[in-house]
């Protein structure tokens, strides 16, 4: 079990300023959100991926495969049904309806895959030290940085568990729904309990190294804004500028 | 030479302890440069002892404090942590939880980066680092990608890196195996030897305490011994009391001669010598008599339970962890699997119950391909002991934790109540049947894990290191519980690191390495062979090695005093 999300590797995308990577992931937040438009989500989609590609980190996106499915098809479900429209399908399914889902399906997920290119190609240590640079504190950046770091492995830790209460007969796969979200207490409790214990350990250990020693701090790593770093901030600045004029001239 | 340490009345009682102190009246002075062992029982005050050492305890840690502990002159109470963090460095037991970097090198650097290093400094400090706790070529690497042994040298290295003048490590070497234990031996004592710094263990590993200049005995929170560790180690009735493990080669002499305790020898070379001078022999033919014994055990077993046949696995994630592994485990046998952290032990036993299904060859549990059947099926046949009891307790008592397993299989009330009381009667934990598993010791959590999985009746039981983090006196517990289970019939299947465990407990042994089973027979054949073990990164006992070192292959000190001659 692979704890941390990050894949390393010596790609374009992996040398980028963490800085960078930052404006690229919040511009295609704003990009997607803006726009109801398929074609436009669409190319944002084929641009985001294209930009994931060059750091050969889309592998990682296998593990949230699930997630982004469950997304696509819960939005397809509802908004078909929901949403209405001219062209009737089949009862209160019509065809704007199907169409609109997609495109609110895309939009969640292009967002959920630029967030996770961003963490698949960026070190925690980047991210933290990308972020004290644009002068959040070094404890708030440290913090979120954690933050980031328990994820996988609170899903490593119920991944063990799992497996020991599976050994013990929990079939988890029976039942009805109210009784399955009761198997699921041999779960919660041992997954709290062990993460609670280690991240008690994680901040002694951090206080036994000297976290917090002083406000100052030197950093090891070394952050290089290079003129590629200008050049993507620059497309990625310009591409939120026309996307908002697009949004306000032509109402898209 | 002045002191490192200095502690005068140090008294500490957590914020929810029901009785007594942790620590009670500690008055404890370690010079500058000294090598102390801290050794004793669960529960003697040692981890706290080590976290008043750095002031996590009064400010991290909360409860009634009184006395002082003075660090290279300062006052833990005065200072906050991460300063004194600068004057001494604490290693934790738990190596996973206090690695928090994405590789080596940035791990390596946390601490001089807290203590505003210049870059270049740093640099040369990862350099110097890596190469004390022989972790060159490892810079890049991921921390989690380490095995069990690197990990914790990445730990000692990540608080070496800032040079405090003290270092602290509490049981270091718990988790890992023999060899790797010893790489972290072998490094404190280089760091002694190099200068002055200070270097504090708490360790229950006695072969390995004999490195050390100076050896504390605790016990219910007191310092009871303090001095040289060979005169304290050879005071076996002393080890034997209050549950520490003796050494074994002055055990075997304190009962074969009349030496007294500072003449017995400590190791297996110099027992070689003594039992040469002394004019001991050893009985052929109760040596015999044993060999007979140990086939008479074999022919009795029953069917053949499980069937291992060129088994072998690949993670999703691509790496092979089982090569073509076969085995066949018999009804009523008690194998122990070993093999370092990381050889694929543990990979190996999660097929026998369905956790893991081959990607090629076959498993066949009571006749049945795992591939055919299911977790839940299995289940009924073969328990599963996870490593970390702390992994499936979840009820509010202890009833309900054990019942769980009968009770998801259907049985009637009745039923699960028989079957809970055998259970706790099995690991001899009646009476605690409303208590909250929580509150329990360690080694009490790791009796019901056991008593959790015997309430389905499995006839196999897979446990996953089962003594790890007890003492001495625990694990024997744990042990001769074990033991009992095996005589009533259950085959065991054990993975562990704990060499003595397998020596005088394990019938069988299968040795692990880079996905292959590389050494499998009698416990005895295997021991035997010393130097292939040393390739596997396993160590055998002392008795064990002493034992061969005259030829013949004896497996504890009971063994090795039933077949000398000339006493």
């Amino acid at each position: 079990m692979d704890m941390f999300l990050y894949i390393d590797k010596d790609t374009f995308l992996h040398r980028l300023d963490p800085r960078t990577k930052l404006a690229v992931m919040f511009g295609s937040f704003v990009i997607a959100l803006l726009f109801e438009s398929l074609p436009i989500l669409l190319a944002l989609a084929v641009i985001i991926l294209l930009y994931g590609h060059s750091g050969k980190v889309l592998s990682n996106l296998k593990r949230i495969r699930v997630i982004l499915f469950m997304i696509g098809l819960m939005s397809i479900v509802i908004w078909s049904i929901t949403r209405g429209g001219e062209t009737k399908l089949l009862g209160p399914i019509t065809l704007e309806g199907i169409i609109y889902g997609i495109t609110v399906g895309i939009k969640f997920n292009v967002m959920i895959i630029s967030g996770m290119i961003f963490l698949s190609s960026t070190t925690i240590e980047g991210i933290s030290l990308g972020l004290v640079k644009l002068k959040v504190p070094y404890r708030g950046a440290f913090a979120f940085s954690t933050a980031i770091r328990l994820v996988p492995m609170i899903v490593a830790t119920s991944y063990t568990i799992t497996q020991a209460q599976r050994s013990r007969g929990l079939d988890l796969d029976s039942g009805s729904f109210i009784q399955r979200i009761k198997k699921y207490v041999p779960l919660i409790i041992p997954t709290f309990v062990s993460v609670i214990r280690s991240t008690n350990v994680f901040s002694m250990a951090l206080e036994s190294k000297g976290f917090g020693y002083d406000k100052e701090r030197t950093y090891y790593m070394e952050l290089s804004f290079r003129s590629v770093d200008y050049v993507i901030l620059i497309i990625t600045l310009l591409l939120i500028l026309v996307s908002i004029y697009a949004k306000i001239t032509f109402k898209l | 030479m002045g002191k490192a340490v200095s502690i005068e009345n140090l008294t500490f009682r957590y914020k929810d302890q029901k009785n007594g102190n942790a620590i009670e009246n500690i008055n404890l002075d370690i010079d500058e440069g000294q090598f102390v062992v801290i050794m004793g029982p669960s529960g003697a005050g040692k981890s706290t002892l080590a976290n008043c050492l750095n002031g996590l305890i009064p400010h991290f840690i909360r409860g009634e404090y009184s006395g002082q502990v003075l660090i290279n002159g300062m006052n833990t109470k005065e200072y906050p942590v991460s300063k004194m963090a600068k004057e001494i460095g604490l290693v934790f037991q738990d190596f996973e939880s206090q690695l928090f970097s994405t590789n080596t090198k940035l791990e390596i650097a946390f601490g001089p980066e807290n203590f505003k290093f210049e870059r270049a400094e740093i640099e040369k400090r990862i350099k110097e680092v890596l190469k004390t706790v022989q972790l060159e070529g490892f810079e890049d690497r991921q921390p989690p990608t380490l095995s069990g042994g690197q990990k914790q040298r990445l730990a000692i290295g990540s608080v070496l890196a800032s040079k405090p003048k003290i270092i602290c490590m509490d049981e270091p070497t718990t988790d890992l195996d023999p060899i790797g234990k010893m790489g972290i031996f072998t490094i404190a004592k280089e760091l002694h030897q190099e200068g002055s710094l200070t270097l504090i263990i708490i360790e229950h590993e006695t072969e390995e305490a004999l490195y050390a200049d100076r050896l504390i005995i605790m016990e219910e929170g007191h310092i009871l011994r303090d001095g040289d560790p060979e005169e304290i180690l050879t005071d076996v009735e002393l080890m034997d009391r209050i549950g520490i493990m003796p050494l074994q080669i002055p055990k075997y002499f304190s009962k074969v001669s009349s030496l007294e305790s500072h003449e017995l020898p400590l190791t297996p070379e110099k027992g070689l010598e003594k039992f040469n001078s002394l004019k001991l022999e050893i009985d052929d033919k109760e040596y015999i008599n044993i060999i007979n014994e140990d086939l008479e055990r074999e022919k009795n077993y029953g069917d053949v339970l499980i069937e291992v046949k060129g088994l072998e696995h690949t993670y999703p994630n691509g790496k092979t962890a089982l090569k073509g592994v076969n085995l066949t485990i018999r009804e009523g046998e008690f194998l122990a699997i070993l093999g370092h952290n990381g050889s694929g032990k543990t990979t190996l036993v999660k097929h026998f119950n369905g956790l893991l299904l081959p990607t090629k060859g076959q498993v066949i549990v009571g006749g049945k391909d795992t591939k055919e059947s299911s977790i839940f099926e299995i289940g009924k046949l073969v328990g599963y002991a996870f490593q970390n009891p702390d992994h499936q307790i979840f009820a509010d008592t202890v009833y309900e934790e054990v019942a769980f397993s009968p009770k998801i299989r259907g049985y009637s009330e009745t039923e699960i109540e028989e079957r809970v009381r055998e259970a706790l009667k099995a690991v001899d934990m009646e009476g605690f049947e409303k208590e909250d598993p929580f509150s329990l010791t360690k080694g009490q959590r790791q009796r019901i894990a056991v008593a959790s999985i015997l309430s389905a009746r499995p006839k196999v039981i897979i446990l996953d290191e089962p003594t790890t983090g007890l003492d001495f006196k625990e694990q024997r517990q744990m042990m001769e519980l074990i033991r009992q289970l095996n005589e009533k019939g259950h085959t065991i299947v054990m993975i562990t690191h704990t060499m003595w465990v397998v020596s005088e407990y394990a019938h069988k042994v299968a040795v692990v390495n880079d996905g292959k089973v590389v050494l499998y027979g009698s416990t005895r054949d295997v021991f035997k062979k010393e130097e292939e073990l040393l390739k596997t990164y396993l160590k055998t006992p002392h008795i064990v090695s002493f034992s061969n070192k005259l030829g013949k292959t004896l497996l504890s000190v009971d063994e090795m005093i039933r077949c000398t001659k000339g006493v």
